[in-house]
């Protein structure tokens, strides 16, 4: 079976993936989760993607928003996503 | 969020519950026998070995103030050696083992405006939602129509004179933060107006296809107005849910010449008797009248007191209008039917009534 | 500061009559805290113009979690600056809504220091609800919450706080112990309850007995109803006693028992326990003769919500009977099954009872494994149009002998 993927990789893909979306669709844990999976098939695990995302999240790279369910972006600045 | 505190604890979850039982409680943990309500708001659980422990459940506005809250933890030092609980209704509970003390609690819970009740067939305090006071998506407020609400019921929170229990719970949007569709009567804010878009904010606000896809009716499609893009509501097809707001801040619902409340009854979640079943619609809009919404108290004081003077002992809500019939309930409220009462979303067929056992 | 109160003259008419008045607790509330008093005059200003000033404000919340803080701003800082943020937190409740007065002292301090002094006791999920602050102060006050054991409860696509009855700790009905369960489910789903993964909310409410005081039928994602298998205990003289004392027993009692299993002489109560739907009727007006069995535990209920988005549901039958004994390993995998399944193939927003009605309760039931059983079902289906999946071959019925 092939090596597995080090947590800190897969939180910088995600960290992409989140700055790439950014703007243009707002993503859940579970789709980082589920694009990861794709990307590196048996070579991860839920747990190394649960493990990633609290990093990218405690390194504030991104930060938890709430839109009607919980998404996964760049920190905003305050009150910047308010009409 | 610049210098986070170095040593954070994270993830430690609720206090355990047992540092905070009533001795008499932790005692007899599981080992209880029966119960009476002494009257309304006073009961007496006994445990197989006879321990008896008094209960004093007094009425409270969910809405409450730090300096409320010491009040209240003055008494339970004064009379609960420190204890006490809420209940799932905003009641406040205090347990103790000397019968004695009942009447004093009862006086000194008076003083500081908290009357005691709600317990057995009586009504009991409203569940309700955040309203004017913080919601962003609220088509009326909450607390003020409780109040006004239980001012004029609160005869049935100190006494134990209705058929059954009667539950009674607000929401102030279809949100239902508070899960109203299963009460004796709800009391339910509605928006009557589809979302007002603002197209020059939407697309630095709101994820198109997100706001697209949260739309039931399917009625939001993209568009791009004046060079930006952004959505359309097709005005036909939109039954006012606020879904789109929820996730997209530029699409309002609020409309103050157009928002009201609408009243849902025979709603209940117990197993006793009768099945679990869902409120159904008895008035389908009352306009919003601040400070005490008269016309929402009356029909609710109306709807308790048909209940009241027809129903039989053990009846709920729910249960007497099915055993005497929606038009004998119409008929006997004075409400009147209309088409808005018949429904027409999902599985809308499986509510019309289907045979010849009609009453007249 | 904060000495004068703006004038309300609305909100005046709420202090008049006998129920507890959340004007006046804003108003004691407003002698201290300007961000109190603001909240009067934005109240007062809608209940003028029957209109709401809040916003929607979903990114704030302290370091690492993804739920417990709900953003709020005002759309009229300008007139009310105190509360230009108005942010709410949640506060996980103990099980059972038990406290020690120092307990909660300690809260009001931590909230009359940094927040607006007003609170709800508790919100509709059971949390504590610690209402109205600023943004630079979550930090701070989550930091001094989880110094004296509290932390914060669940909001967005997550697990959100559970709750229960009292159970055993007052109840005689209770069929298991639903604070302990409570308390265990809360501790063990810490990293779900904090970090949202879910395509939406998923709520847990555990109640002792089929009376459901927390209706958790109608609220939660996955309903923990206590029950029992085996016969309700009578005590014949506490049922005679009852009756001399004044309860009409057929009428009351007999004639109301949903399952017509019930007999009465005048002498002997008599119950067709193979009937019996569990219902309490009979228990609830007769405590001190009718007791549920001794063989209890409880049934599992999925998938109930409010309208938002496709329409309310009720939860409906997964687990008819089980025992409900720590660890409660059979529950958490089945649970886990769950989840998994739901994150792979969930839609955005979309509850476990939406998913459900989607893919068919019984497509649902094989992809978690779990056995259909009758009790599943008001009745089996009235339509005709069965998906089939086995069926003959020419020739194959000799080919297996
Ligand atoms: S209010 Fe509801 S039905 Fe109307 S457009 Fe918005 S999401 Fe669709
Ligand atoms: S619990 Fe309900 S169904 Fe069972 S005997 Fe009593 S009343 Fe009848």
């Amino acid at each position: 079976m092939a090596e597995k993927v080090s947590v800190a990789e897969v939180a910088e893909k995600m960290y992409k993936m989140v700055k790439e979306a950014q703007g243009m669709r707002k993503l859940k844990a579970m789709d980082l989760t589920k694009n990861i999976m794709e990307i590196y098939g048996d070579r991860v695990d839920k747990q190394t993607c649960k493990d990633a995302i609290r990093e990218i999240i405690e390194t504030e790279k991104c930060v938890y928003t709430y839109f009607g369910g919980s998404y996964i972006e760049l920190p905003h600045k305050e009150g910047a996503a308010n009409p | 969020m610049a210098d986070a505190p170095k040593k954070r604890t994270t993830d430690i979850g609720p206090p355990h519950y047992e540092q905070f039982l009533p001795p008499a409680i932790k005692k007899n943990y599981g080992q209880w026998k029966y119960h009476e309500i002494l009257r309304a708001g006073v009961m007496k659980h006994v445990a197989e070995n006879g321990d008896a422990v008094y209960t004093v459940r007094a009425g409270g506005s969910r809405l409450m103030s730090i300096d409320k809250i010491r009040m209240i933890c003055d008494l339970a030092d004064k009379y609960a050696d420190g204890h006490l609980r809420f209940t799932s209704r905003h009641n406040i509970e205090f347990m103790f083992t000397d019968e004695k003390k009942i009447d004093t609690l009862i006086a000194d819970l008076k003083k500081i405006g908290h009357p005691v009740g709600g317990t057995g067939p009586s009504i009991t305090s409203i569940v309700h939602t955040q309203g004017w006071v913080h919601c962003h998506s609220a088509a009326t407020d909450a607390s003020g129509i409780v109040k006004s609400v239980m001012d004029a019921v609160i005869g049935h929170f100190e006494n134990m004179d209705l058929p059954a229990k009667c539950r009674i719970a607000l929401a102030c949007c279809l949100n239902m933060c508070g899960a109203v569709h299963c009460s004796d009567i709800a009391i339910l804010g509605i928006h009557r107006r589809p979302p007002k878009i603002n197209h020059d904010l939407l697309h630095k606000t709101c994820e198109i296809p997100n706001v697209v896809s949260a739309c039931p009716t399917a009625a939001i499609k993209p568009t791009t107005v004046n060079g930006k893009p952004s959505v359309t509501v097709d005005e036909e097809r939109c039954m006012f849910c606020a879904n789109c707001y929820t996730v997209c801040p530029s699409m309002t619902l609020n409309n103050p010449l157009n928002d009201g409340v609408s009243i849902w009854i025979g709603g209940k979640v117990s197993n006793a008797r009768h099945e679990p079943m869902f409120s159904k619609l008895a008035i389908p809009y009352i306009e919003n009248n601040p400070p005490r919404w008269p016309e929402v108290v009356e029909a609710v004081v109306n709807i308790i007191d048909v209940w009241k003077n027809n129903a039989r002992k053990y009846e709920r809500i729910g249960e007497w209008i099915e055993r005497i019939g929606w038009p004998n309930f119409f008929k006997l409220s004075g409400i009147e039917f209309g088409k808005m009462h018949i429904d027409d979303f999902k599985h809308a067929g499986l509510t019309f009534k289907r045979s010849a056992q009609l009453t007249y | 500061m904060a000495d004068e109160l703006p004038k309300t003259p609305m909100l005046d008419e709420l202090e008049k009559g006998p129920w507890p008045s959340f004007v006046s607790e804003i108003k004691m509330a407003a002698k201290r805290s300007p961000a109190s008093k603001d909240l009067l005059g934005i109240l007062e200003r809608s209940y003028q113009e029957k209109i709401g000033h809040w916003k929607h404000g979903g990114i704030v919340g302290v370091l690492g979690y993804g739920g417990g803080v709900i953003g709020r701003y005002c759309d009229v800082p300008q007139d009310f600056p105190n509360v230009a943020h108005f942010h709410t937190i949640r506060v996980n409740q103990p099980a059972g809504w038990y406290y020690k007065t120092d307990a909660l002292r300690k809260i009001c301090d931590i909230w009359e220091k940094r927040g607006s002094g007003m609170t709800n006791m508790h919100g509709s999920t059971g949390d504590i609800i610690l209402l109205g602050t600023s943004t630079d102060q979550l930090e701070p006050i989550f930091e001094e919450l989880t110094a004296i054991g509290f932390d914060l409860g669940g909001s967005g696509s997550d697990v959100r706080t559970p709750s229960c009855c009292l159970g055993k700790s007052r109840c005689e009905w209770a069929c298991y112990d639903t604070m302990a369960a409570c308390h265990d489910f809360t501790k063990n789903y810490q990293d779900e309850l904090h970090r949202p993964a879910f395509p939406y909310k998923f709520k847990f409410k555990f109640s002792g007995c089929p009376n459901d005081c927390v209706a958790s039928v109608a609220r939660a994602d996955m309903s923990i109803i206590g029950t029992w298998r085996d016969n309700i205990r009578i005590d014949q003289k506490a049922v005679g006693d009852y009756a001399s004392a004044g309860v009409d027993v057929t009428k009351e009692i007999v004639n109301l028992c949903p399952a017509k299993c019930m007999d009465w002489d005048g002498k002997m109560l008599k119950i067709d326990n193979s009937t019996c739907r569990r219902c309490m009727h009979c228990i609830n007006v007769m405590p001190k003769a009718l007791r549920p069995g001794k063989d209890t535990g409880a049934c599992i209920l999925i998938g109930s919500k409010a309208p938002i988005v496709e329409g309310a549901l009720l939860s409906s039958v997964i687990v008819p009977f089980i025992k409900m004994e720590p660890p409660y390993q059979e529950i958490r995998d089945l649970v886990e099954r769950i989840w998994d399944l739901w994150c792979d193939e969930g839609k955005n927003r979309e509850r476990i009872g939406e998913f459900i009605q989607r893919v068919g309760l019984g497509n649902f039931l094989e992809m978690i494994e779990v056995e259909p059983a009758a009790q599943m079902v008001a009745h089996p289906r009235e339509n005709p149009y069965v998906f089939y999946e086995e069926y003959f071959e020419e020739g194959e019925e000799e080919a297996e002998n």
